[in-house]
Order: C-alpha cells, then sequence, then structure tokens
C-alpha cells in the first residue's frame, strides 16, 4: 500500500512523497482504530503487530525514495517511523512474552518476531552508529516481509515441551539470533563494498538473475504437478495446521495452471543470465541492453505470479492425486514459496535501484575501505557469538539427550557454518585476504547461515524439529 | 644415490605446517560434513527407511564408501586427525617466533624500523629532559607503564600493552586440540545406551547404542515415574524417582526429570522417555456366580495371579492384551498402546476338574464366557509403565567443557585485546643542533583505532610542551582501550 506510493511517486522531491506516507500510515492507523474500537481490545498482538506492519512499511517506502533520491529529509522521518514500528514491535514480543511464559523463542513464528525485532535495531544501529544510511532499503522490505509472514503463520500460544524447558533454550537462542543477525549485517555491509569497488553493474545483474532463477527453479521442480498444476500443502482451517496422510507425510492439493505461470516466469527470470551470457561469450554490449529490459520484463511477470498465487493459494478448495474429494489450501501452508516470490521481486528491484541510481549511491554510501572494515569487524563480532551458541548449545544437549555432540543436521550445519567463517578469518589474518575476495567469502558465509536457519529445518530430518 | 631423509622429513614438515593444508583440510572437511547430513546415516535411519530410500545398488555404493555412517567412518576420524596434527604442525612451526616476539620486546627500535614505522610524529622540543618527562606523562595518563631504556647507541621511553596478545591464537588451537582430544578419549572409553525399567523395577543391565550390553558395577532401581500434561494434552513433565543400589544399599536417591539427569561414578542417568509398558499392574473385577445365588465380590489380580471366589471355584489372570486383534481364533498384540484392551482370565473348578476360558471382552470366535461359573465385568484397569533412560558415560567430557572455556578466552584475546607499543626518543638535529622529539607507535590489530589513540597521544605531550595545563584525555582514551567495533 505504502510501498506502491513510494513506487509510483519515484521522481517527485522535497515534501509529497512524506505527505503521501505520512497520510497513508495515518489512514491505515484510523482505519486500524476503528477495528479495534470495534472489537474493545487495544493492546493484543494482532493490534501490535498490525502497527509494527504499518510502520515499517512505511520506513520502508521513505528509505526507498531516501536510495532512490537522496533527499535528506526522507531519512528523517524513516528512522522515526523505524522507532515507531521498534516499539510496536517491542510490545507485540513483551505481550507474546507475557502471555506464554516464555522468552518468544519457541516456534518459527516466535523467532520471527525476534528476528525482525533485531533487524529493526541494527538497521537504527549501522544507521546511526556507521552511517549507513541506505541499509533500511534493503532490511526495511525484509521485515515486512517477516511481519507480513508471521501473520500468516500466527500460531496459539504453545506450552514448551520437556526437552526446552531449560535455561539453555534462552542463552542458545539468543546468541543464535545475534549472532546470526551479525552475519546478515556483515551480508549486506559485503555487497555494499561490492557496489563501492566499482564491481560491474551487470555482475548484479547475473547474481540478481541467478538468484531469482534458483527461487523458481526449486519451485517448479520440487512442486510442478501434471497438466500445469501446483503442487501445495493442504491446510486443515479448523486445526490450523498441515494436512498430514500419516506421520511426517504430508497431503498436496493441485492447483490448476499456476505451474505454467511458474514455468512461464522462470524462463523470463533465465533471460537476463542468458543474455548477459551472451555479452561475456560474443563480447557484445547490446545484449546488456536486451538484459536490462529482459530484467523489467520479469519483474511485471513475477509481480503477475505473485498476485496469481495470492489469488489462488490464499484460499479455495482443490483436488489432491493422493486422496479423493476437495481439500482447502491456505497461504500459511506454503509460507516459504510465498517468502520465495517476494524475495524475487524485492532482489530484482534492488537491481533496478542499482541500475538507476548507481551514482547516487556511491556518494550516499561509506567509502570502500570503510566497508570492507566494518565488515571485518562485525564478523569478528559473529565468530565468537557462533562460537558461543554452539557451545551452550552443545552443553544444553548433553544436559537433554545425554551427549554434547550428535552429529544432528542442524549441529553439523552450525559447524560448518564456524568452520567457513574460520576460513575466512584464516585467510583474512594469515593471507592478507581484503576487499573483494574477503567480500566473496563474507557472502558465501552468510548463504551457509541461511540454509543452517532455514534450509536445515524445512529439508533434512532431526533431532532440532522445533524449528 | 640415498634419500635425504632429513629433506624428506623437512619437506613433509613444511607441507602440514602451511596455511594451503589447512585451508584445503578444512574444505574437506565442509564437504563431507554437508554430504553426513545429506545421504541418510545409519544408525539413527532405521533400515527399512534406508531401504525405501535408495536402491539395492545405491545403498551397497554407500554402505561401502562408508557415506551412509560418514561421522563414525575410518576416514572421517583420520580426516579429523589430519586437522589436528596440522593445527599442531601450523602452530609449533610459528610459535618460537610469537614466542621471541612475547619473551623479548623489542624496547630500542633501530634506524630503518624507525623509519618504516606507522604512525610516528616529531615533536620540537626545549631540551631532551623536558621532552620526555611530557611523553611519560601522557602515557601514565593512558594508562600505559612508561619505562626509560638507556643503551650506549639509544635512549628513550618504551610503553606497552597485552603482549598477551601475540599469543592469543596459540591459545585457540591449544583449545581446540583439548576438545579433540576430549571426544578421543569419549570415543575410545566413552559409552551410551538405553535402560528401560518398570516402575519398581531394578536393573543394572544396559543396551548399548552399537547393540552390545553393558553391565554396570551397581543397579539402578525405578521407585515411581510419571507424565504431567498441560491443559491442551501436551506433556509437560516427565519424571522418574530413581535409587541407585550398591552391594544391596541405596546409596543416592534421586527424582529426575528431562534436563536434570542423576550422576553416579561418571555414568549419567537421562529421562528420556516415558510410556505404558503394555502390562497390567492390577486389573479390578466384579464377579457374580453364574447361577444368580450368591454375592457379587471385588477382586484385584495382577497378571498370573490366582484368586480364590469360593471354596471350590478359582480364577486365574492369564493373559492381557493392550490393544488386541483376532485372526483364525487367535488373539494378538497390535500395540502397546492401550487402545483395545483383552483379558484373559481361567475359570477353574475343582469338583467339576474343569477349566474355563473367559474374555473380557466377550470374544466370540474364541470362547463362551456364559458357560463359566462366573460372570465377571470389568470395574478398574491400573497400566503400568516404563521410564526410559539414555545412559552415557563420557569421561572427555571435561576435556571438551574446558576447550569451551579456553576458546570463549583465546577468541576474546584475539579479537579484542591488542597489543600496543609506543616507543619515544628525544633527537638532535646535527645541522642546527636542534632538539625534537620522536613518538612511534604499533598495534597487533585494529590499527585505525590505535591511530586515533596515538594521535591524542602526540596531541596531550604538544599540549603539555606548550606548558598549558591540558584536560587529561585519559578518559576519552580508555574507551578506546576496549577496543570500539
Amino acid at each position: 500500500m505504502a510501498r506502491a506510493n513510494a513506487e509510483q511517486q519515484q521522481p517527485t522531491t522535497g515534501m509529497t512523497l512524506i505527505v503521501m506516507v505520512g497520510l497513508a500510515i495515518a489512514f491505515l492507523l484510523f482505519m486500524a482504530f476503528l477495528n479495534v474500537v470495534k472489537s474493545g481490545n487495544l493492546l493484543n498482538e494482532t493490534n501490535l503487530l498490525f502497527a509494527a506492519l504499518i510502520f515499517y512499511s512505511g520506513a520502508g517506502a521513505l528509505y526507498l525514495g531516501f536510495g532512490v533520491t537522496g533527499t535528506e529529509s526522507y531519512l528523517k522521518f524513516a528512522s522515526f517511523a523505524t522507532w515507531l514500528g521498534l516499539i510496536a514491535n517491542t510490545a507485540a514480543i513483551a505481550h507474546r512474552w507475557y502471555e506464554s511464559g516464555h522468552p518468544p523463542f519457541a516456534s518459527v513464528y516466535e523467532m520471527l518476531l525476534s528476528f525482525v525485532w533485531t533487524l529493526a535495531v541494527l538497521t537504527l544501529v549501522a544507521e546511526k552508529k556507521y552511517g549507513v544510511k541506505v541499509i533500511g532499503t534493503v532490511t526495511m522490505p525484509v521485515a515486512i516481509v517477516g511481519v507480513v509472514l508471521m501473520q500468516l503463520l500466527r500460531t496459539e500460544v504453545h506450552p514448551l515441551v520437556p526437552a526446552l524447558q531449560s535455561t539453555w533454550l534462552h542463552v542458545h537462542v539468543t546468541l543464535a539470533m545475534l549472532a546470526y543477525a551479525a552475519c546478515a549485517l556483515s551480508f549486506a555491509l559485503a555487497a555494499m563494498f561490492l557496489i563501492q569497488d566499482n564491481m560491474k553493474t551487470e555482475t548484479f545483474l547475473a547474481v540478481t538473475s541467478a538468484s531469482t532463477l534458483a527461487i523458481y527453479a526449486s519451485v517448479v521442480l520440487t512442486r510442478f504437478e501434471k497438466w500445469g498444476g501446483l503442487s501445495l500443502v493442504a491446510w486443515n482451517p479448523e486445526q490450523k495446521s498441515e494436512v498430514f496422510l500419516s506421520r511426517g507425510v504430508r497431503l498436496f492439493v493441485t492447483v490448476p495452471d499456476l505451474g505454467w505461470l511458474m514455468t512461464l516466469t522462470l524462463l523470463v527470470v533465465a533471460a537476463p543470465l542468458v543474455c548477459y551470457g551472451l555479452a561475456r561469450w560474443k563480447k557484445n554490449e547490446s545484449f546488456l541492453t536486451f538484459a536490462n529490459r529482459a530484467v523489467f520484463l520479469s519483474i511485471l511477470l513475477q509481480v503477475m505470479t505473485l498476485v496469481m498465487f495470492l489469488v489462488r493459494a490464499r484460499d479455495g478448495r482443490y483436488p489432491s492425486l493422493d486422496a479423493d474429494g476437495l481439500f482447502p489450501t491456505s497461504l500459511a501452508a506454503s509460507p516459504f514459496i510465498l517468502s520465495g516470490l517476494v524475495g524475487g521481486v524485492f532482489i530484482s528491484l534492488l537491481y533496478l535501484l542499482l541500475l538507476w541510481r548507481r551514482q547516487d549511491l556511491g556518494r550516499l554510501l561509506p567509502s570502500a575501505d570503510n566497508l570492507d572494515r566494518i565488515t571485518y569487524k562485525t564478523i569478528c563480532l559473529a565468530f565468537p557469538l557462533l562460537t558461543l551458541m554452539i557451545a551452550s548449545g552443545a552443553y544444553w544437549a548433553n544436559q537433554t539427550w545425554g551427549s554434547y555432540w550428535s552429529w544432528d543436521p542442524k549441529e553439523t550445519w552450525a559447524a560448518i557454518t564456524w568452520l567457513v567463517y574460520a576460513l575466512y578469518l584464516h585467510m583474512r589474518i594469515t593471507r592478507g585476504w581484503r576487499g573483494r575476495r574477503a567480500a566473496y567469502f563474507a557472502i558465501a558465509g552468510f548463504a551457509v547461515v541461511m540454509f543452517t536457519f532455514f534450509g536445515v529445518t524445512y529439508l533434512l530430518p532431526g533431532l532440532h524439529a522445533y524449528a | 644415490m640415498a634419500l635425504d631423509f632429513h629433506a624428506v622429513g623437512h619437506k613433509t614438515w613444511r607441507t602440514i605446517a602451511s596455511i594451503q593444508t589447512g585451508v584445503v583440510l578444512l574444505i574437506l572437511v565442509v564437504i563431507l560434513a554437508a554430504v553426513g547430513t545429506i545421504v541418510l546415516q545409519r544408525p539413527v535411519t532405521e533400515p527399512d527407511e534406508m531401504q525405501t530410500a535408495y536402491s539395492p545398488q545405491a545403498l551397497r555404493i554407500l554402505d561401502t564408501l562408508g557415506l551412509t555412517d560418514v561421522f563414525h567412518s575410518w576416514w572421517f576420524l583420520g580426516l579429523m586427525l589430519l586437522v589436528s596434527l596440522c593445527i599442531v604442525a601450523a602452530s609449533v612451526d610459528r610459535f618460537p617466533n610469537s614466542w621471541r616476539y612475547f619473551s623479548r620486546p623489542y624496547k630500542y627500535p633501530d634506524e630503518s624500523f624507525r623509519r618504516a614505522l606507522h604512525p610516528q610524529k616529531s615533536l620540537a622540543i626545549a631540551d631532551e629532559e623536558s621532552g620526555l618527562v611530557a611523553a611519560e606523562r601522557a602515557l601514565h595518563s593512558l594508562g600505559f607503564k612508561p619505562e626509560r631504556v638507556v643503551r650506549e647507541d639509544h635512549f628513550g621511553i618504551f610503553a606497552e600493552r597485552h603482549r598477551i596478545s601475540e599469543l592469543a591464537v596459540y591459545i585457540v588451537h591449544a583449545s581446540l586440540l583439548l576438545i579433540f582430544f576430549g571426544t578421543i578419549v569419549d570415543g575410545l572409553w566413552g559409552w551410551s545406551g538405553y535402560l528401560s525399567l518398570n516402575d519398581g523395577q531394578t536393573s543394572n543391565i544396559v543396551e548399548l547404542h552399537n547393540g552390545s550390553k553393558r553391565t554396570l558395577p551397581f543397579a539402578i532401581r525405578c521407585d515411581a515415574a510419571g507424565q504431567e500434561n498441560y491443559k491442551d494434552g501436551t506433556p509437560k513433565k516427565w519424571w522418574s524417582k530413581l535409587a541407585v543400589v550398591e552391594d544391596g544399599r541405596d546409596v543416592q536417591k534421586k527424582e529426575i526429570v528431562v534436563n536434570d539427569p542423576l550422576l553416579y561414578n561418571g555414568v549419567r542417568f537421562y529421562q528420556a522417555s516415558y510410556g505404558p509398558n503394555g502390562k497390567v499392574d492390577k486389573f479390578s473385577l466384579l464377579a457374580t456366580p453364574s447361577t444368580g445365588s450368591g454375592a457379587q465380590q471385588e477382586i484385584g489380580l495382577a497378571v498370573n495371579d490366582t484368586v480364590s471366589l469360593d471354596a471350590d471355584t478359582t480364577v486365574r489372570f492369564a493373559e492381557f492384551f493392550p490393544d488386541f486383534a483376532v485372526r483364525d481364533g487367535q488373539v494378538y498384540k497390535k500395540s502397546n498402546y492401550l487402545e483395545n484392551p483383552a483379558a484373559h482370565m481361567v475359570v477353574t473348578s475343582k469338583k467339576a476338574g474343569k477349566n474355563f476360558d473367559v474374555w473380557l471382552p466377550q470374544i466370540d470366535e474364541v470362547a463362551d464366557n456364559s458357560k463359566a461359573p462366573y460372570q465377571f465385568q470389568a470395574a478398574d484397569l491400573q497400566m503400568g509403565h516404563y521410564t526410559g533412560l539414555q545412559v552415557s558415560h563420557e569421561p572427555g567430557q571435561w576435556g571438551v567443557w574446558s576447550g569451551v572455556v579456553l576458546m570463549g578466552v583465546g577468541l576474546a584475546f584475539v579479537f579484542y585485546v591488542v597489543h600496543m607499543r609506543f616507543w619515544v626518543a628525544p633527537v638532535r638535529d646535527p645541522k642546527t643542533g636542534k632538539y625534537s622529539l620522536w613518538i612511534g607507535g604499533s598495534a597487533n590489530r585494529n590499527r585505525d583505532a590505535f591511530e586515533q589513540r596515538f594521535n591524542d597521544l602526540v596531541a596531550f605531550v604538544e599540549e603539555d610542551l606548550k606548558g598549558i595545563p591540558s584536560t587529561s584525555p585519559g578518559k576519552q582514551l580508555a574507551t578506546v582501550v576496549s577496543i570500539s567495533h
């Protein structure tokens, strides 16, 4: 809503954007207020989260406006909106904590709640302390996606199963959140370093195209069904849970035609990468113009796919290959496809920002040397946190399962993350790796962190089945 | 030509100690560990699950390569040993140099060192002594302990702090080796297994995870065990009251819960599971004579108990099925869960010399209850429970924990403690005869923050030399000591 405003108003100057965003926020708050008055319950978690969503959206729009136009006054209001969002977010966490009686670390929903909070705090820290002003352009949309996902994954307060009733849960998860947030920050800083280091725009093009391609390829490869359908997990609206055929086997429904649309988008998303390949191979720069046009086209198609996905997968009943009858599905049943699609649009938009406003960005970011150094310092912070996170996890496991190390996939991947950052530090300290190579390493490290955080939970089975 | 063993040995040593070898080994560990999380692993995965997941040929190849149990295979162990060897070699190779640096601080900077040093600064001074005193005062205010150094060719001031930082990386490497050592000790002498006890049962035999059995020198008795639920029915707490029995005496008692084990003689007992064992604790029945004359009586039975109903008739509780199924006139047990229970009683009449089978509930294919001299009605059924204990003996874990603590300390030193050195010397210009004060500094990491601090020091000395009582920069600088991030 508010973000859409920002994009339409792109070239405007001065106060227009601020007024637009302010009005949008006021309007939404007013609507929310009417709702609240009707229900008579002001401070519940849903309202607080909704308020956080509104403020973060406003902040995102203003940061984006700042990134595009470089108008300093946007920044002030963006920070202010972020502060308000953070307050609402903190209140939501407090409410959740009070209601459940334990810190919010026990489920994916609660982890997201804490993650978004950490992200907002880090955004303000990076902006105020290190002067990395445009960072909100990247972090706020991520926070918005996080809050939207939370609305979908909303769970009732679940009591803690016996294995999680330990002080070490809080120590372990707090350390994990801090470490992962520091890794995320080092990733963002490394990416900015590459911009400041005059890395070619077309390289970013290739990376953007490759990442969106990976998103669509993984969806199409795993979920494409016969006759162009798309498999989605069936959802039981009464129990608010996925439908299981037997233990661990979920029931899939087939949404017709979405598969074709996904495949089409896959092809268009791949086009910039192909053009880039041709430009490199034929040494012909004109292919790059095609590539940039293809990015534009791909954004349109991605938005269309997203809208279609939202419309078809939000509700409705669809047939299944494994059982007779029609079964409902819901967006909550496919949070990762949804975040993948939103993420794809977001990455492509970031590329457009880079393509159009590279000069301005260069002016707004700290110097390459500084970014390189801050990246290193962030990793110097992340590495001890990772170490402590693994150690506290091992100690807790020893208390609960009788073994401090079981080579469970999550443990193993945490160790792999640790090793990757250990390699980074060794290369940097003993081999003097600086600049590009160090930045690539920081980016690869964060990719491993993401896999440890999300990939292991959803792809590899193991003891860490709670979240 | 005879082989030059010394040269070969030296070359091997250099290879092992090199950072390239270390990096290659670490990358190998990363790849193999990743493979170990993607390929299903024994014994965590059940054999039949393995067979459904992989074709027989693929499974044979995976098994031969050890990829179905990566983390216990000889080559993974070998790789970890190589990594340890590499860490030792690299540390031993580099240590003497660092030790020289540490044990013999460089107090007398020579000409070429001074020329190359960054940062450095020269200030004009009136005479040697006033310059040195000003520098000393500045260093004191920064929390350093300046030391006058005098030699034939050089006199001046040397001050340093956190020299230990030069050795921090060895602390981290040593801690890693300590952790490896602990895990190896556990791998060789440690064991872990499972012990399942019914209420009141005593046992000293642990079923190890590798399938063998281990007899403990003491026994464990479970006095009681139970489960508490939340309102929504999910389990909240499992508990077991355990007693350690040695030489017939109770030597230790503890109620364990998940996250709080019992420790005795280095062996830990963890609450792992709790559930019905499918056995009946007590079965209460109402018995009524079939003739209709005679009072109804309530009897309580455990399996295999026999109770007299009257002078002539006895009843024996023969069998119990928590979850039964009938096929071809036979009753089978489907599971241990109390889903669909059946009890089998045998009523014996001495006079008639006859046994009557009674089933509750009545199972037509098996027996006809109405023939028996008594009719039974189930009143209450108390099921027995087992408590599952994870048992482990990890003699090396103290190595692991001390290694972890040491690593925390080491990393704190590596990242946040900086070895800083300052040199000050008065210099006389041979042409003009005027004196200047040369100040130089060096830090082993975080140089930009150090440079800021160096500039502050110089500013302080300058102020002091001008004779203006300066506001102490000590406070402001002290914050830099903890190295800003």
